[in-house]
């Protein structure tokens, strides 16, 4: 990457280079925790020969490789992924309040895969995946297809307000329909985030997605740090913007698609990390896209084990997690910057 | 559009609403898996040689039913028009602001405190459920209030934004608790959050009545205040009205009544955002017009949206907050499509 001769702003590349630096270690020893606590007790020496030596008479070791081992990378991938479309949707709509949960990409996903439960029972994994990608695009054009409609439609607040309504009348729609087809319980359970039952067959299928979604996102990260001073300044210097603006739609809707049918919706984390991540390393998507995603996948991850200590032995659904640090945020964002002429 | 209109189109719009309503709960009390003819239902309202399967049918079940969702639409209807006239914001909603969320909150923080304790099956509990629900509704008022009021004023689209934000907080917050309470009580709980009132029971009926018939008069004998308040600030207060003391007491009546009625049928939102348009169309700004006909008409959604509930999918039921919010949707965008045009 071109760093240094840039400018005197990007002084401090030693904050993100450190956070990237340092988050293997912080996610490995997340994954480690992740896998060790649970409702049964393992020892740190079995889950090493579950790696080592598997054996598939042994119980224990079914449960590390194929639920405590799929569920750590869930979190992890998920988390990443979440913070990433949350980091390029603020930058590119310029809009502090955007993030899959409240612009109803994941509604449009999760309305989608309601449809598919009904309509194709039998699908694959992977027609799973597709249509998920499918509705988180149905989802982001609906919102913006109406707040474009109405002058000053695409501002903050009004743009939330939106999206949020959406999300409610698909969900209500999804309710609809799978009490229709008496299929609301399989449904609850897509709705409400399921971070507990990731399927390692997803997580294998969704990889090669999260890939180009992830090279999407950086390709346009540097196009998006000038996008985010304003349109005119960046048309200005000769970018094209509706180009930018299209690919790093395409990221987000892949980003929030594969998230949503591996694990189901998660609310805050697209909304908080990105802002966290740039008040750390300022306003150059080249780092704030990659520190977003460490840091997301670190957050989500912790999320996760909190989860399961909040009300032993029960686990806490993660939704209530991430909206426990999740809402005191958004009011602390809506404090600061809602109202006046951010309205 | 606006204007105020004769006493005549008010009496009119009246009748054909109370026709109306007639009409629905017609529809209502005759729909259900039990076939009962009109006559049967006749004679076993007034006792001529009734049967007492139909009696069961109509005292334990439908009737219950019905007047829950006829008094819940009328309550919601009215705090509706009351919120919407103290914020003098057209989008405001106690569902859309969270005071539905908060007044749920503490309910199942009350469900959970005295979990397995005898009083709550009895009429004690039921009693007491919306005073729990009142602190939850009052909580989240006050949070909503603080957090939108900005430079001397509410900020309207804030205020909705914080009321997202505080029900997805609450809500989270409520799934958390209702998960620590034992499984009986959980189905209870999720059954009634989700905005049904298919359990209805006369207990939940005298528990929301008193509510209504102490806030609601008091809330009409304030309708001239409400007047006053939709104009300046200072043009109100040279009038010699304690601007800020009447909102707190307008807005206490009708968090009082939202409570009442989610204590008995869980968060059913977009009537009080629905209502106070229409009625608005039908009979003008005037509040001691509209706040009766906004009560007229909740009553006539949530009476007949709680119909097509329990018939469209029949033998399974829609919750009616879900069909509600089916026709609330389309509605809200299509009236903030309609206020950006000025």
């Amino acid at each position: 990457m071109i760093s240094g001769e840039q400018m005197k702003r990007q002084i401090s590349h030693r904050i993100p280079i450190l956070i990237l630096a340092l988050s293997p270690f912080v996610m490995v020893a997340l994954a480690v925790c992740s896998v060790f606590y649970g409702s049964k007790s393992i020892s740190l020496s079995t889950i090493w020969d579950a790696f080592v030596r598997f054996d598939p008479n042994h119980i224990d070791h079914q449960i590390v490789i194929h639920s405590r081992l799929p569920r750590a990378i869930g979190a992890l991938l998920v988390g990443a992924f979440l913070a990433i479309s949350g980091a390029l949707m603020q930058g590119v709509t310029r809009n502090y309040l955007a993030s899959p949960s409240i612009l109803g990409v994941s509604d449009g996903s999760a309305f989608t895969i309601t449809l598919c439960m009904i309509f194709m029972p039998n699908a694959s994994s992977m027609e799973m995946i597709l249509m998920s990608l499918v509705g988180s695009a149905l989802g982001v054009a609906f919102v913006y297809g109406i707040a474009s409609v109405i002058p000053g439609g695409l501002s903050p607040v009004k743009l939330a307000i939106f999206g949020t309504i959406v999300g409610t009348f698909l969900s209500s729609v999804s309710m609809a329909l799978s009490t229709y087809f008496q299929i609301s319980q399989d449904i609850s359970f897509w709705y409400n985030a399921r971070l507990h039952q990731v399927n390692p067959e997803h997580v294998k299928l969704a990889i090669p997605f999260a890939i180009v979604g992830i090279l999407l996102a950086m390709l346009v990260a540097s196009k998006i740090s000038v996008m985010a001073l304003g349109e005119e300044v960046a048309r200005g210097l000769g970018q094209r913007t509706k180009v930018v603006r299209g690919i790093a739609t395409i990221s987000v809707i892949i980003l929030t698609g594969i998230s949503v049918a591996l694990v189901g919706k998660i609310g805050f984390v697209g909304l908080m990390i990105p802002h966290i991540t740039r008040f750390l390393v300022g306003m150059d998507y080249r780092w704030v896209v990659p520190c977003a995603g460490v840091i997301g996948a670190m957050f989500l991850s912790f999320s996760d084990i909190i989860s399961r200590f909040l009300n032993m032995p029960f686990e806490t659904p993660i939704g209530v997690v991430t909206a426990l640090f999740g809402v005191p945020f958004f009011l602390y964002l809506i404090r600061t910057r809602g109202g006046g002429k951010h309205a | 559009m606006h204007k105020t209109t004769s006493l005549r189109t008010f009496w009119i719009v009246f009748i054909s609403l109370v026709s109306l309503i007639l009409v629905s709960l017609y529809l209502h009390i005759t729909s259900g898996d039990f076939d009962i003819t009109v006559m049967e239902i006749l004679r076993t309202l007034l006792q001529i040689d009734s049967k007492p399967e139909n009696e069961l049918v109509l005292f334990e079940f439908r009737m219950p039913r019905m007047i829950v969702a006829a008094l819940v639409g009328f309550g919601l209807g009215i705090a509706g028009a009351i919120i919407q006239g103290v914020s003098r914001n057209g989008l405001a909603d106690p569902g859309i602001l969270g005071i539905n969320a908060g007044a749920g909150f503490a309910i199942v923080v009350f469900m959970f405190m005295f979990q397995g304790e005898l009083f709550t099956d009895g009429w004690l509990g039921t009693m007491i459920m919306p005073i729990f629900g009142l602190v939850g509704g009052l909580l989240a008022a006050v949070v909503i209030f603080v957090m939108a009021w900005h430079r001397g004023t509410l900020d309207p689209q804030r205020l909705l934004l914080v009321g997202i934000a505080i029900s997805s907080g609450f809500g989270a917050l409520t799934l958390f608790i209702s998960l620590k309470m034992n499984p009986n009580d959980f189905e209870a709980a999720t059954v009634w959050l989700t905005g049904s009132i298919y359990n209805s029971n006369w207990l939940y009926i005298t528990a929301m009545l008193p509510w209504l018939i102490i806030l609601v008069p008091i809330l009409m004998m304030k309708a001239s205040v409400l007047d006053l308040l939709q104009m300046k600030d200072e043009s109100a207060s040279s009038l010699g009205i304690a601007i800020n003391r009447e909102r707190i007491v307008l807005l206490i009546c009708s968090i009082g009544i939202v409570s009442a009625c989610v204590s008995v049928s869980g968060s059913i939102g977009f009537v009080g955002l629905l209502a106070p348009h229409i009625a608005r169309r039908l009979v003008g700004v005037t509040h001691n017009r509209l706040i009766p006909i906004c009560g007229l008409i909740g009553m006539l959604i949530v009476v007949f949206s709680d119909y097509v509930g329990k018939t469209i999918v029949a033998p399974a039921e829609l919750p009616v907050g879900i069909v509600i919010s089916l026709v609330g949707v389309p509605y809200f965008v299509y009236l903030m499509i309609r206020t950006k045009g000025k």
